[in-house]
């Protein structure tokens, strides 16, 4: 029996399979599960259901085999859809395939029964008006056949990559994650007026030149007083004044014997941070889509900001696949490379705070396919790690054909990373990167950044960057848009870029020191030293 | 090992997943150790399943580091 379960994001579609127009079936049963405009007696615009996909699928398949067992069926085909699902749209689509149509009726309504009952599906909440969509956009099947400029391969990532959810992180995790509410101060800032000096608090309206000091207020002490002509209190910075109408003489200005202080010197400075001077309560301190940097998290913590909704981090899947490689440290036999492009993956990943799982497996597409099915949780972001020849690239393509990924872009117009490939299913996006570990670099830093900056949902990052060469950069006329690596550094305010050395796509030298990458036009010749460029800086640079 | 929360089980932990160092346990002292971390989940204790490694687990189930166990509240789907 052929049995096949999808879960997705995207609109159910769905056309009779092969089986039920072969001949060998009599009966082809559909049921589709609809939203309803009402839920508890309210009207409402959508339903959202959330999964836990790789158990929902084991469990719709146990089913399956369990019921077809007693009702023998040809085909079964189960397409449920997750995330938000407007009024009237499909949650659930089941097709079978029988010889006789009661096995199909009889197998269709046991196994409603059955998801309702065991299959991790939730429905998470009902939505009184639709919200702007978010996670991967659905796009309409690209003719990928088409070579791609990198230009519409950003394009198009923008266009499908929505925020992923939020989740709430401890502050000290928070480091570098996108926020993604607008935080505020709880109360006044500072609180109360307060001290910006060392110093002795008197009235404002007595101008008498001697004092008894009458208390002490260091910081952190509560000791509100109403203080009488001819008084003062000793202050610490930072202490809480004991009144209103008050001015604080700086400890300099004021000679002190025993309990009394003369005042030597008196200007209108009241030495004092009043309530509310920073932020008023209420007022937002730190804005949605704000990357929280230490200066942001030491404000929070001053605040008891303690667990903060940020943007998740992606999950990804990276996946080496190739014969002839081997792990960094095994010594490689003829014909074999170590596998460097792991480590790059990891590295890149690493400084965006992602830990990818990882995998390396020979080309087998049946090996690969299983492994890469079997990671427990459902991944936003699989990156596959090929081959650079046109063989390998292929079966690239074929693998994500074989998992169900729709294939949006299968090569580029740029050099290196021309095999790229770029392709969803449902909320998963995967990259095949090219194996040269130069292509890797730049299809990593060009393409993998974008997604990955639309997945945190951050404030728009500049793409490319205004340079000048410092350099001759001798292009050749390549006909190619070209990612030079290159070293960039600020002289004089401005960015200069000294190109590397660089002969081929495996080249690993100018990996090793590259910084950034200069957009080259396609057809350019030679760039003199001084011409204005487009670059991606590699590196991150406060 | 990792702990995976669904639907309202999100909302009363405040997050969707997180480790939790346990040894090897049976149900009860994981349910002991997660209502530790998470008071909030011991409300739901009484509704919810517990599935390990992406499949649902007898009463009298191990739970050790290595497992990834999803707490799986009542079902909706369809």
């Amino acid at each position: 029996m052929d049995i096949t379960i999808q879960i997705t994001n995207a609109a159910i579609a769905q056309n009779t399979p092969a089986v039920a127009r072969s001949g060998a079936a009599g009966a082809w049963a559909e049921f589709l599960g609809l939203v309803r405009g009402e839920e508890n007696g309210q009207p409402i615009a959508a339903l959202e259901y959330e999964a836990y996909s790789p158990m929902a699928v084991r469990e719709m398949r146990r089913i399956v085999e369990e019921l077809s067992a007693r009702h023998p069926c040809l085909a079964v085909t189960i397409i449920h859809r997750i995330g938000i699902v407007p009024v009237g749209a499909a949650a659930i689509f089941i097709g079978v395939a029988a010889k006789h149509r009661a096995a199909a009726f009889a197998l269709l309504a046991g196994f409603m029964d059955r998801l309702k009952q065991d299959v991790p599906i939730w429905k998470r909440r009902a939505l009184a008006e639709l919200p702007p969509p978010g996670g991967l956009a659905p796009v309409a099947p690209a003719t990928p056949a088409q070579p791609a400029s990198a230009g519409e391969v950003l394009a198009l990532l923008e266009r499908i990559c929505r925020p992923l959810e939020p989740e709430r992180v401890p502050l000290a995790d928070a480091a570098g994650r996108v926020l993604r509410e607008p935080l505020c101060a709880p109360e006044d800032q500072p609180p109360f007026d307060r001290s910006s000096v060392d110093g002795y608090a008197v009235r404002l309206d007595d101008m008498a030149a001697q004092f008894r000091i009458v208390d002490e207020i260091r910081a952190g002490d509560w000791k509100p007083c109403q203080l009488q002509p001819g008084e003062a209190v000793r202050i610490a910075t930072g202490g809480a004044l004991p009144g209103d109408g008050l001015q604080v003489v700086m400890r300099e200005d004021a000679e002190r014997e025993g309990a009394v202080v003369s005042v030597t010197r008196r200007n209108r400075n009241r030495h004092i941070r009043f309530r509310g001077e920073d932020a008023r309560a209420g007022q937002i301190l730190v804005d949605a889509g704000t990357a929280l940097q230490p200066g942001t998290l030491g404000l929070l913590a001053s605040l008891g900001c303690v667990r903060l909704p940020v943007t998740r981090l992606p999950r990804v899947l990276h996946v080496a696949t190739g014969n002839e490689i081997v792990a960094p440290d095994e010594s490689p036999r003829p014909g074999q490379i170590r596998d460097s492009n792991s480590t790059l993956v990891r590295a890149f990943l690493g400084r965006r705070h992602i830990a990818p799982v990882q995998l390396r497996i020979p080309e087998d597409e049946a090996a690969a396919a299983t492994a890469i099915r079997n990671p427990q949780s459902a991944v936003d972001l699989l990156l596959i790690s090929g081959g650079a020849s046109v063989g390998e690239h292929d079966f690239t393509l074929r693998l994500l054909v074989r998992l169900g990924f729709t294939i949006l872009v299968s090569k580029t117009t740029a050099r290196p990373g021309k095999p790229l490939i770029v392709a969803q299913r449902g909320n998963a996006l995967a990259f095949g990167l090219p194996g040269n570990p130069l292509a890797h670099f730049v299809c990593l830093n060009l393409y993998v950044r974008a997604a990955l900056e639309a997945f945190a949902g951050g404030e728009a990052c500049p793409g490319f960057q205004a340079g000048v060469l410092a350099a001759d950069l001798a292009a050749g006329g390549e006909p190619r848009e070209t990612f030079w690596p290159a070293r960039w550094k600020f002289t004089g305010g401005r960015a200069t870029l000294t190109p590397l050395r660089w002969s081929s796509s495996g080249d690993l030298t100018s990996l090793a020191t590259a910084n950034a990458l200069i957009r080259v036009p396609a057809g350019a010749e030679r760039l003199q030293p001084g011409a204005q460029v487009e670059f991606v800086a590699t590196e991150i640079m406060a | 090992m990792r702990i995976l929360l669904f639907a309202h089980l999100k909302d009363a932990a405040g997050c969707a997943q997180f480790e939790l160092n346990c040894g090897d346990v049976d149900a009860e002292g994981l349910w002991r150790k997660l209502m530790d971390v998470h008071p909030g989940l011991a409300h739901f204790r009484h509704s919810v399943r517990l599935a390990k490694n992406s499949e649902y687990v007898a009463a009298d189930a191990r739970f050790t580091d290595a497992d990834e166990v999803a707490l799986i509240p009542p079902v909706s789907g369809g």
